[in-house]
Protein backbone atom coordinates (compact mmCIF):
# COMPACT_ATOMS: atom_id res chain seq x y z
CA UNK A 1 0.00 0.00 0.00
CA UNK A 2 0.98 3.76 -0.90
CA UNK A 3 -0.65 5.86 0.89
CA UNK A 4 -0.96 8.47 -2.05
CA UNK A 5 -1.89 6.47 -4.63
CA UNK A 6 -3.75 2.85 -3.17
CA UNK A 7 -6.79 1.99 -1.02
CA UNK A 8 -8.28 -0.28 1.19
CA UNK A 9 -11.56 -0.59 2.36
CA UNK A 10 -12.62 -4.09 4.73
CA UNK A 11 -16.12 -5.17 5.61
CA UNK A 12 -17.46 -8.15 7.08
CA UNK A 13 -20.57 -9.47 4.83
CA UNK A 14 -23.15 -11.80 6.69
CA UNK A 15 -23.19 -14.14 3.88
CA UNK A 16 -20.79 -17.12 3.16
CA UNK A 17 -17.52 -17.49 0.87
CA UNK A 18 -19.41 -19.72 -1.49
CA UNK A 19 -22.06 -16.87 -1.92
CA UNK A 20 -19.84 -14.04 -2.36
CA UNK A 21 -17.44 -16.46 -4.71
CA UNK A 22 -20.34 -17.13 -6.84
CA UNK A 23 -21.63 -13.60 -6.83
CA UNK A 24 -18.24 -12.22 -8.40
CA UNK A 25 -17.88 -15.48 -10.67
CA UNK A 26 -20.99 -16.41 -12.00
CA UNK A 27 -21.81 -13.50 -14.96
CA UNK A 28 -25.67 -13.27 -14.55
CA UNK A 29 -24.78 -12.43 -10.53
CA UNK A 30 -22.43 -10.13 -11.07
CA UNK A 31 -24.33 -8.24 -13.43
CA UNK A 32 -26.79 -8.03 -10.67
CA UNK A 33 -24.56 -5.53 -8.49
CA UNK A 34 -21.70 -4.41 -10.55
CA UNK A 35 -22.67 -1.04 -11.74
CA UNK A 36 -25.11 1.28 -9.59
CA UNK A 37 -28.91 1.54 -10.98
CA UNK A 38 -30.89 2.09 -13.15
CA UNK A 39 -27.58 1.32 -15.52
CA UNK A 40 -27.37 -1.73 -16.46
CA UNK A 41 -24.49 -4.34 -16.85
CA UNK A 42 -23.90 -6.73 -19.44
CA UNK A 43 -21.13 -9.17 -18.63
CA UNK A 44 -19.45 -9.96 -21.97
CA UNK A 45 -16.31 -12.78 -20.83
CA UNK A 46 -15.77 -13.63 -17.15
CA UNK A 47 -13.19 -16.21 -17.57
CA UNK A 48 -12.20 -16.83 -13.66
CA UNK A 49 -8.60 -18.21 -13.88
CA UNK A 50 -5.25 -16.35 -14.22
CA UNK A 51 -4.99 -14.72 -17.81
CA UNK A 52 -8.78 -14.94 -18.30
CA UNK A 53 -10.85 -11.99 -19.85
CA UNK A 54 -12.92 -9.81 -17.68
CA UNK A 55 -15.08 -7.47 -20.04
CA UNK A 56 -18.05 -5.73 -18.85
CA UNK A 57 -20.52 -3.35 -20.86
CA UNK A 58 -22.87 -0.58 -19.24
CA UNK A 59 -26.31 0.68 -21.31
CA UNK A 60 -28.92 2.94 -19.94
CA UNK A 61 -31.56 1.76 -22.35
CA UNK A 62 -31.07 -2.04 -22.37
CA UNK A 63 -30.21 -1.14 -25.85
CA UNK A 64 -27.16 0.47 -26.51
CA UNK A 65 -24.29 -1.27 -24.34
CA UNK A 66 -20.94 1.35 -24.07
CA UNK A 67 -17.63 -0.54 -22.94
CA UNK A 68 -17.20 -0.67 -19.43
CA UNK A 69 -14.12 -3.02 -17.78
CA UNK A 70 -11.66 -4.25 -20.12
CA UNK A 71 -9.61 -6.24 -17.59
CA UNK A 72 -7.57 -9.55 -17.29
CA UNK A 73 -7.29 -11.92 -14.09
CA UNK A 74 -3.82 -12.11 -12.22
CA UNK A 75 -4.49 -14.35 -9.89
CA UNK A 76 -7.54 -16.84 -9.02
CA UNK A 77 -7.45 -18.87 -5.73
CA UNK A 78 -10.94 -20.47 -5.60
CA UNK A 79 -13.18 -18.98 -2.73
CA UNK A 80 -10.37 -16.80 -1.38
CA UNK A 81 -8.62 -14.18 -3.56
CA UNK A 82 -9.26 -12.92 -6.85
CA UNK A 83 -6.76 -10.61 -8.40
CA UNK A 84 -7.50 -7.96 -11.64
CA UNK A 85 -5.94 -5.50 -13.40
CA UNK A 86 -7.33 -2.94 -16.13
CA UNK A 87 -3.35 -2.16 -16.82
CA UNK A 88 -3.49 -4.53 -19.74
CA UNK A 89 -7.09 -5.63 -21.34
CA UNK A 90 -8.30 -8.84 -22.17
CA UNK A 91 -6.55 -9.69 -25.34
CA UNK A 92 -3.36 -8.66 -23.01
CA UNK A 93 -2.46 -5.65 -24.56
CA UNK A 94 -1.13 -3.25 -22.65
CA UNK A 95 -3.46 -0.03 -21.90
CA UNK A 96 -3.35 3.43 -20.39
CA UNK A 97 -7.05 3.73 -19.10
CA UNK A 98 -8.39 6.20 -17.31
CA UNK A 99 -7.99 7.99 -14.81
CA UNK A 100 -5.18 5.59 -14.10
CA UNK A 101 -4.58 1.98 -14.23
CA UNK A 102 -5.12 -0.14 -11.29
CA UNK A 103 -4.68 -3.67 -9.62
CA UNK A 104 -7.54 -4.93 -7.31
CA UNK A 105 -7.04 -7.37 -5.51
CA UNK A 106 -10.99 -8.99 -3.46
CA UNK A 107 -9.67 -11.36 -0.28
CA UNK A 108 -12.05 -13.70 1.53
CA UNK A 109 -11.75 -15.22 4.77
CA UNK A 110 -13.93 -16.65 7.55
CA UNK A 111 -15.46 -14.74 9.92
CA UNK A 112 -17.61 -15.49 12.81
CA UNK A 113 -20.72 -13.49 11.37
CA UNK A 114 -19.64 -14.63 7.96
CA UNK A 115 -17.28 -13.35 5.41
CA UNK A 116 -14.32 -11.37 6.08
CA UNK A 117 -14.38 -9.35 2.74
CA UNK A 118 -11.19 -7.23 2.08
CA UNK A 119 -10.22 -5.21 -1.19
CA UNK A 120 -6.77 -3.10 -2.18
CA UNK A 121 -6.78 -1.31 -5.18
CA UNK A 122 -3.35 -0.11 -6.11
CA UNK A 123 -3.10 2.29 -8.91
CA UNK A 124 -0.28 3.15 -11.46
CA UNK A 125 1.63 6.86 -10.79
CA UNK A 126 -0.34 9.93 -11.86
CA UNK A 127 3.26 11.41 -13.20
CA UNK A 128 4.12 7.71 -15.05
CA UNK A 129 1.09 8.33 -16.94
CA UNK A 130 1.92 12.10 -17.76
CA UNK A 131 5.82 10.64 -18.74
CA UNK A 132 3.84 8.67 -21.27
CA UNK A 133 1.53 11.37 -22.78
CA UNK A 134 4.58 13.81 -23.05
CA UNK A 135 6.75 10.73 -24.75
CA UNK A 136 3.87 10.47 -27.05
CA UNK A 137 3.13 14.51 -27.77
CA UNK A 138 7.31 14.56 -28.33
CA UNK A 139 6.74 11.75 -31.08
CA UNK A 140 3.89 13.15 -32.78
CA UNK A 141 5.60 16.79 -32.65
CA UNK A 142 8.55 15.48 -34.49
CA UNK A 143 6.68 13.92 -36.92
CA UNK A 144 4.60 17.15 -37.57
CA UNK A 145 7.83 19.23 -38.09
CA UNK A 146 9.40 16.35 -40.26
CA UNK A 147 6.56 17.19 -42.04
CA UNK A 148 6.33 20.68 -42.20
CA UNK A 149 10.55 20.99 -42.99
CA UNK A 150 9.61 18.56 -46.32
CA UNK A 151 6.85 20.35 -47.37
CA UNK A 152 8.94 23.37 -46.90
CA UNK A 153 11.45 22.39 -49.12
CA UNK A 154 9.21 21.03 -51.51
CA UNK A 155 8.17 24.13 -51.92
CA UNK A 156 11.52 26.15 -51.97
CA UNK A 157 12.39 23.94 -54.94
CA UNK A 158 9.54 25.25 -56.88
CA UNK B 1 -28.79 11.01 -21.59
CA UNK B 2 -27.63 10.28 -17.93
CA UNK B 3 -24.71 8.19 -19.81
CA UNK B 4 -24.21 11.17 -21.88
CA UNK B 5 -24.02 13.34 -18.92
CA UNK B 6 -21.94 11.32 -17.03
CA UNK B 7 -18.91 11.04 -19.81
CA UNK B 8 -19.17 14.37 -20.58
CA UNK B 9 -18.27 14.85 -17.50
CA UNK B 10 -15.98 12.33 -16.82
CA UNK B 11 -14.09 13.69 -20.24
CA UNK B 12 -13.75 17.24 -18.73
CA UNK B 13 -12.57 15.85 -15.71
CA UNK B 14 -10.10 13.61 -17.27
CA UNK B 15 -8.64 16.59 -19.35
CA UNK B 16 -8.40 19.00 -16.45
CA UNK B 17 -6.48 16.19 -14.74
CA UNK B 18 -4.27 15.54 -17.58
CA UNK B 19 -2.96 19.46 -17.44
CA UNK B 20 -2.90 19.54 -13.62
CA UNK B 21 -0.39 16.05 -14.10
CA UNK B 22 1.39 17.56 -16.76
CA UNK B 23 1.89 20.24 -14.81
CA UNK B 24 3.28 18.18 -11.67
CA UNK B 25 5.06 15.90 -13.69
CA UNK B 26 8.23 18.36 -13.47
CA UNK B 27 10.67 18.43 -10.35
CA UNK B 28 11.18 22.02 -10.20
CA UNK B 29 7.64 22.93 -10.36
CA UNK B 30 6.76 20.20 -7.87
CA UNK B 31 9.41 21.94 -5.33
CA UNK B 32 7.36 25.52 -6.36
CA UNK B 33 4.52 23.77 -5.08
CA UNK B 34 5.70 22.48 -1.88
CA UNK B 35 7.75 25.70 -1.33
CA UNK B 36 4.21 27.88 -1.90
CA UNK B 37 2.82 25.67 0.38
CA UNK B 38 4.37 27.46 3.32
CA UNK B 39 3.01 30.67 2.32
CA UNK B 40 3.15 33.04 -0.97
CA UNK B 41 6.93 33.88 -2.10
CA UNK B 42 7.36 36.73 -4.81
CA UNK B 43 8.82 35.38 -8.32
CA UNK B 44 12.53 36.95 -7.52
CA UNK B 45 13.10 34.86 -4.22
CA UNK B 46 11.41 31.96 -5.70
CA UNK B 47 13.56 31.91 -8.48
CA UNK B 48 16.86 32.59 -6.50
CA UNK B 49 15.95 28.73 -5.10
CA UNK B 50 16.71 27.24 -8.57
CA UNK B 51 19.62 26.61 -10.33
CA UNK B 52 18.24 27.97 -13.80
CA UNK B 53 17.63 31.58 -15.50
CA UNK B 54 15.24 33.42 -15.06
CA UNK B 55 13.07 33.46 -18.53
CA UNK B 56 13.53 29.38 -18.12
CA UNK B 57 11.97 29.41 -14.53
CA UNK B 58 9.53 31.87 -15.53
CA UNK B 59 8.15 28.97 -18.08
CA UNK B 60 7.57 27.18 -15.02
CA UNK B 61 5.36 29.63 -13.73
CA UNK B 62 3.66 30.45 -16.41
CA UNK B 63 2.88 26.27 -17.00
CA UNK B 64 1.82 26.41 -13.44
CA UNK B 65 -0.42 29.04 -13.31
CA UNK B 66 -2.05 28.10 -16.71
CA UNK B 67 -3.64 24.92 -15.28
CA UNK B 68 -4.66 26.79 -11.93
CA UNK B 69 -2.02 25.59 -9.70
CA UNK B 70 -1.05 28.91 -8.48
CA UNK B 71 -1.96 32.40 -9.17
CA UNK B 72 0.18 35.46 -9.35
CA UNK B 73 -0.57 39.15 -8.83
CA UNK B 74 1.81 41.97 -9.20
CA UNK B 75 1.93 44.66 -6.83
CA UNK B 76 4.66 47.86 -8.14
CA UNK B 77 7.71 45.44 -9.75
CA UNK B 78 7.46 42.62 -7.26
CA UNK B 79 5.28 39.45 -8.81
CA UNK B 80 3.73 37.63 -5.82
CA UNK B 81 3.08 33.49 -6.30
CA UNK B 82 0.34 31.98 -4.30
CA UNK B 83 -0.89 28.42 -3.68
CA UNK B 84 -4.16 27.31 -4.94
CA UNK B 85 -4.82 24.62 -2.69
CA UNK B 86 -8.22 24.14 -4.26
CA UNK B 87 -6.79 22.86 -7.51
CA UNK B 88 -3.96 21.00 -6.08
CA UNK B 89 -7.27 18.92 -3.98
CA UNK B 90 -8.66 17.76 -7.69
CA UNK B 91 -5.65 15.49 -7.85
CA UNK B 92 -6.25 14.03 -4.72
CA UNK B 93 -9.91 13.59 -6.00
CA UNK B 94 -9.26 11.40 -8.34
CA UNK B 95 -8.40 8.69 -5.50
CA UNK B 96 -11.18 9.56 -3.42
CA UNK B 97 -13.36 9.01 -6.34
CA UNK B 98 -12.17 5.52 -6.82
CA UNK B 99 -12.86 5.15 -3.31
CA UNK B 100 -16.19 6.32 -3.59
CA UNK B 101 -17.07 3.67 -6.36
CA UNK B 102 -15.24 0.66 -4.38
CA UNK B 103 -17.35 1.27 -1.39
CA UNK B 104 -20.82 1.65 -3.47
CA UNK B 105 -19.71 -1.22 -5.28
CA UNK B 106 -19.37 -3.24 -1.81
CA UNK B 107 -22.51 -1.59 -0.86
CA UNK B 108 -24.59 -3.49 -3.40
CA UNK B 109 -23.02 -6.68 -3.40
CA UNK B 110 -23.42 -6.60 0.37
CA UNK B 111 -26.91 -6.41 -0.41
CA UNK B 112 -27.05 -8.84 -3.59
CA UNK B 113 -25.81 -11.85 -1.14
CA UNK B 114 -27.60 -10.86 1.67
CA UNK B 115 -30.99 -10.45 0.40
CA UNK B 116 -33.08 -13.67 1.12
CA UNK B 117 -35.13 -13.49 -2.28
CA UNK B 118 -31.75 -13.29 -3.67
CA UNK B 119 -29.94 -16.09 -2.41
CA UNK B 120 -32.94 -18.46 -3.42
CA UNK B 121 -31.96 -17.95 -6.95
Amino acid sequence: MIPDLDLSLERVIRASRTTLWSAWTDPSRLERWWVPAPTLCRVDRLDVRPGGAFVTRLSDDGVVFVPHVDACFLVVDELERIVFTNAIDSAWRPTNPAPLPMTAEITLSDHPDGTDYRIVVRHGDPAARVRHEELGFSTGWGRCTEQLARLAESEAAL
Amino acid sequence: MLQHEILSHVAQYSAQLDGLFVALADPTRRAVIRRLGRGPASVGDLAGEFPMTLPSFMKHVRTLESNGLIRTVKSGRVRTCVLNRERLALVDGWLAEQRRIWEERTDRLERFVTDPKESRQ
